[in-house]
């Protein structure tokens, strides 16, 4: 795989330096973070996940990753080819919300820069439209439907300023 | 009138699947469910903002939220993506006070407050209490039909948010479909995700997961796939366009909506059922629909 976000492939051959406690803290404040140290990396997320075999790093080395407290962990493939089927969080046997914890490293990844650019484009057509996609007037006037009922973007815009939606980034 | 909702549309079914919209509003009608056109609705910001940052979507869902709430009615969508979003933006507001705290100062500006009275919930979970009226109202049999029902993710996981069917054997929608004489297969990638929501991030791994799941359907005797959610229909309705195996096989089946289905076995007209807008030729099912 040749996608940006995906630089950390193996583990083989890799030094870690210090194992960063504060890293696993921060993760466990996310949301569903807060068992996250009750995995026993019996991978079973792993075994139910449909990209485990499309990976180079499975679910189940994220989480141990996580426990190591491995900041590499925002460079793996994992983060972005998670296609959020919770099935994972579904079958835990130790009920950590592993999904939810997922979408915490995608934010934090994107933070960085580390995201697929098809990401970007959809935070803006998210902020400039508050919708990701238009509606097809032509297949609406033929089935007969009313028109999409109008949206105040003014008000989203105002509420996504207050969130920092566009300026997410951190100075590097 | 059985029970009335706001409808959220979300943006994929305005854009892509009028004719979901338009067979939803015709079983509606025919079932007597109101359904309130949901006035100023953005996105449900879906996994897409929530992959972004969680606060941004807690916003953008909770104002919908509030929306509703303030009119005091209860929502109804016939996407999982924006009833997985709505869902799960309820249950993190409601376990958890900080967030609460700040998605209410976001709202305050706009002269709307979240605090969790109005219910969400699927289109199918509607029909899915209705069964003994549809079983009623069935008179075009479709026996025949094949189904390959996927139910898709957010519709039954995280099953403690979701709150609907079994996560791990859910039934109640293939209830319905075998109301109308059509039979919902047994297939082995039936709980699997479509995809859909890599798209975004990688094509090639959406499709291969696609290619998955219809090799399965195909080699459980299907002859065609329904579902239930936009997202899930642009894979099975639009990337599926010339599909093929490793061998070079087609794996094409035709892709139909819930309501498509339950519209044709009520007698429903067939306009609003929309046929001609589903994108996979229906050729090998036209004489069991009756179109």
């Amino acid at each position: 795989m040749t996608e940006v976000w995906g630089q950390f492939k193996s583990f083989q051959g890799k030094k870690f330096k210090a194992l960063d406690v504060e890293f696993t803290k921060e993760v466990s404040n996310l949301i569903g973070g807060k068992d996250l140290t009750a995995c026993f990396q019996c991978a079973k997320c792993s075994a139910g996940c449909p990209v485990s075999d499309k990976v180079n790093i499975q679910i189940h080395e994220v989480m141990r990753m996580l426990l190591f407290g491995l900041k590499e962990v925002l460079e793996t493939d994992m983060v972005w080819l998670c296609s959020t089927c919770y099935t994972c969080q579904e079958r835990c046997p130790q009920g950590i919300d592993i999904t939810d914890i997922l979408f915490g490293l995608k934010n934090m990844a994107f933070k960085k820069g580390i995201t697929p650019a098809g990401y970007l484009g959809a935070r803006q057509s998210l902020y400039d439209t508050g919708r990701l996609y238009e509606p097809t007037d032509w297949e609406r006037d033929d089935l007969g439907l009313d028109p999409v009922p109008e949206l105040n973007i003014e008000d989203t815009k105002k509420m996504l300023n207050k969130t920092k939606l566009m300026k997410l980034e951190e100075d590097e | 009138m059985t029970q009335s909702y706001e409808v959220f549309l979300g943006c994929a079914i305005p854009s892509r699947f009028n004719n979901y919209e338009s067979s939803m509003r015709a079983v509606a009608k025919a079932l007597d469910i109101g359904l309130i056109d949901f006035e100023g609705a953005s996105c449900c910001g879906t996994v897409v903002l929530k992959s972004i940052d969680e606060s941004s979507w807690l916003s953008m869902s909770g104002r919908n939220i509030a929306l509703a709430e303030q009119r005091g009615h209860d929502i109804v969508t016939p996407c999982n993506g924006c009833f997985g979003s709505l869902k799960d933006t309820n249950h993190v507001l409601h376990e958890d006070a900080l967030y609460r705290a700040k998605v209410n100062a976001a709202l305050k500006p706009l002269g709307l407050e979240y605090t969790g009275k109005t219910k969400i919930r699927h289109f199918v979970e509607v029909l899915y209490d209705l069964r003994n009226e549809i079983e009623k109202k069935i008179v075009h049999r479709l026996d025949g039909l094949k189904v390959a029902f996927h139910p898709g993710c957010h519709l039954i996981r995280p099953s403690n948010v979701a709150g609907f069917d079994n996560p791990e054997l859910p039934r109640k929608v293939d209830e319905l479909i075998e109301l109308t004489g059509a039979k919902s297969v047994h297939w082995d990638m039936k709980l699997r995700c479509c995809g859909s929501p890599l798209l975004i991030a990688s094509e090639s791994v959406a499709v291969k997961i696609l290619q998955e799941k219809m090799i399965s359907a195909n080699g459980a005797g299907a002859n065609c796939v329904v579902t239930n959610c936009p997202a899930c229909h642009t894979q099975f309705d639009i990337q599926q366009l010339g599909l093929k195996d490793d061998a070079g096989n087609s794996l094409e089946l035709p892709a139909l909506f819930v309501t498509q289905v339950l519209g044709a076995a009520m007698g429903v007209e067939p306009e609003p059922l929309g046929f001609e807008l589903n994108r996979v030729s229906l050729d090998p099912i036209r004489d069991i629909l009756g179109i």
